[in-house]
């Protein structure tokens, strides 16, 4: 029984959940109960996973005369077990030590190069860019001479805020953990949409950070700015500087960070409501591994 | 008044914790060296190599560092590969393995193709991404709404 239901539950939170969670855009307006929501049902999809696995180890493996039959069951049920937390354990690793070392190189590199600007490192370059190099103690914030060109003083600060919001609020941890997920499993899970709308999210916390200092005007004129001051470093691609293959889709979750610029209510309901479904993802996983255990002590 | 004033001016990372830009103070005071041994090796004409005498005593002029100081920091560059280091009788001489413009312009490229890259493995969080023209429109109309929205802002 509890192996089915946690079963159940690792299958649902792992594939239908999070595909419908990533189309349900209503989502968006409450950012930070959604990316909470997000992180439970994650984490409540390997708890169920590897809960459904060990019980139905213990269930035929543990009882007082085991049969040929259960020593198979709990052999194939311990094997994919294992398989799961391996592959977490060894995409954690991967990525974790690819992201430091990227991150390590291009600091140093920064460092050599850019000059103390006003709350940021500025790097002496046409293209507009803007952007943070996350790091336990060496997390810099980045804009270049381009972009300053471009950008009024309110704008700059906007964009500034927006950075540091991301630093102080370590989105970086977040979006590696789903970054974590989609190397493991890349396929049979919705792993994908997770950590696009993750992505999502982590920008639009960090607009809304933003916009509380600056105003969401500036800040919004500076995201068109900046895109717009993009469009010929694609061109500049093509002439030397390559730019890799980017996804379709990227440019409309800009539309969709200006648009939701404009919804500034709190919408407490669902905010409660999404809340209170983040709890319920993880303590139910958790219930069903402690409650039988307990039972047996009894 | 003053006092209070120059703290709030030595602050332009109010939002950050004091905690973090403690900790990135000793590593920031050598990253300040090392530029300012770079600008001097930079300012130098291309491909003339300098001695770590003449580095010194061009550093020594604005401020107050060792003979050695200057010579560690040589040394780390040239492990780093950012300058060549080469044999010269009993002393090394040292210049930089590329100019300042090509070294942004490296560094650059590589950060334009980690915005473009799988987010799976993007190391840098970038304030846009890439838009194409349709995009730039649709963004351009939703900044009009915006403004209607919230005139009282602009």
């Amino acid at each position: 029984m509890t192996t089915l239901v946690l079963g159940a539950l690792a299958v649902l939170l792992a594939g239908p959940v999070p595909s419908l969670m990533a189309r349900w855009h209503v989502l968006r307006r409450t950012p930070r109960a959604a990316m909470l929501l997000w992180q439970s049902v994650a984490l409540g999809a390997v708890l169920a996973a590897v809960g459904a696995g060990l019980s139905l180890v213990t269930d035929h493996a543990w009882r007082q005369e085991p049969s040929v039959f259960g020593f198979v069951v709990a052999g194939v049920a311990l094997t994919l077990t294992v398989i799961v937390v391996g592959r977490l354990l060894l995409s954690g690793h991967q990525v974790g030590t690819t992201l430091r070392a990227l991150r390590r190189r291009h600091r140093r590199q920064l460092d050599l190069l850019s000059y103390d600007g006003p709350g940021a490192r500025v790097l002496e370059h046409d293209v507009p860019v803007a952007y943070c190099v996350p790091g336990m103690n060496g997390a810099r914030v980045v804009v270049s001479a381009g972009a300053l060109d471009r950008l009024e003083t309110g704008e700059v600060e906007a964009v500034l805020a927006h950075e540091r919001a991301h630093l102080r609020a370590r989105h970086d941890l977040v979006l590696e953990a789903f970054s974590v997920l989609h190397r493991a499993f890349p396929r049979w899970v919705s792993s994908e949409a997770a950590l696009a709308e993750v992505q999502l999210l982590a920008e639009v916390l960090a607009d809304r950070a933003a916009a509380r200092v600056s105003g969401a005007m500036p800040l919004a004129r500076a995201l068109v700015a900046l895109a717009e001051g993009r469009a010929p470093a694609a061109a500049l691609g093509a002439s030397g500087v390559a730019v890799g293959g980017s996804s379709a889709a990227s440019g409309s979750s800009l539309v969709t960070r200006v648009t939701l610029l404009r919804d500034v209510g709190e919408h407490r309901f669902q905010a409660t409501l999404l809340v209170v479904a983040a709890s319920g993802v993880l303590a139910l996983p958790t219930a069903f591994v402690v409650v039988p255990w307990f039972n047996s002590l009894a | 008044m003053p006092a209070a004033k120059r703290r709030a001016v030595a602050r332009p990372t109010s939002g950050e914790p004091s905690r973090q830009r403690q900790a990135s103070r000793p590593s920031s005071r050598l990253g300040d060296l090392e530029r300012a041994v770079m600008e001097v090796l930079w300012s130098r004409p291309e491909q003339e190599s300098c001695t770590v005498r003449e580095v010194h005593a061009e550093l020594a002029g604005t401020r107050d560092i060792a003979y050695t100081t200057v010579m560690t920091v040589l040394d780390r560059l040239a492990k780093k590969d950012v300058v060549h280091q080469e044999r010269d009788g009993r002393a090394y001489r040292y210049r930089a393995a590329a100019s300042r413009g090509s070294m942004t312009a490296e560094l650059m490229r590589e950060t334009l193709t980690d915005f473009g890259r799988d987010s799976r493995q993007s190391a840098l969080v970038a304030f846009v991404e890439e838009a194409s023209a349709d995009d730039i429109a649709a963004l351009k109309q939703a900044l009009a709404e915006l403004s209607r929205v919230d005139p009282a802002d602009s």
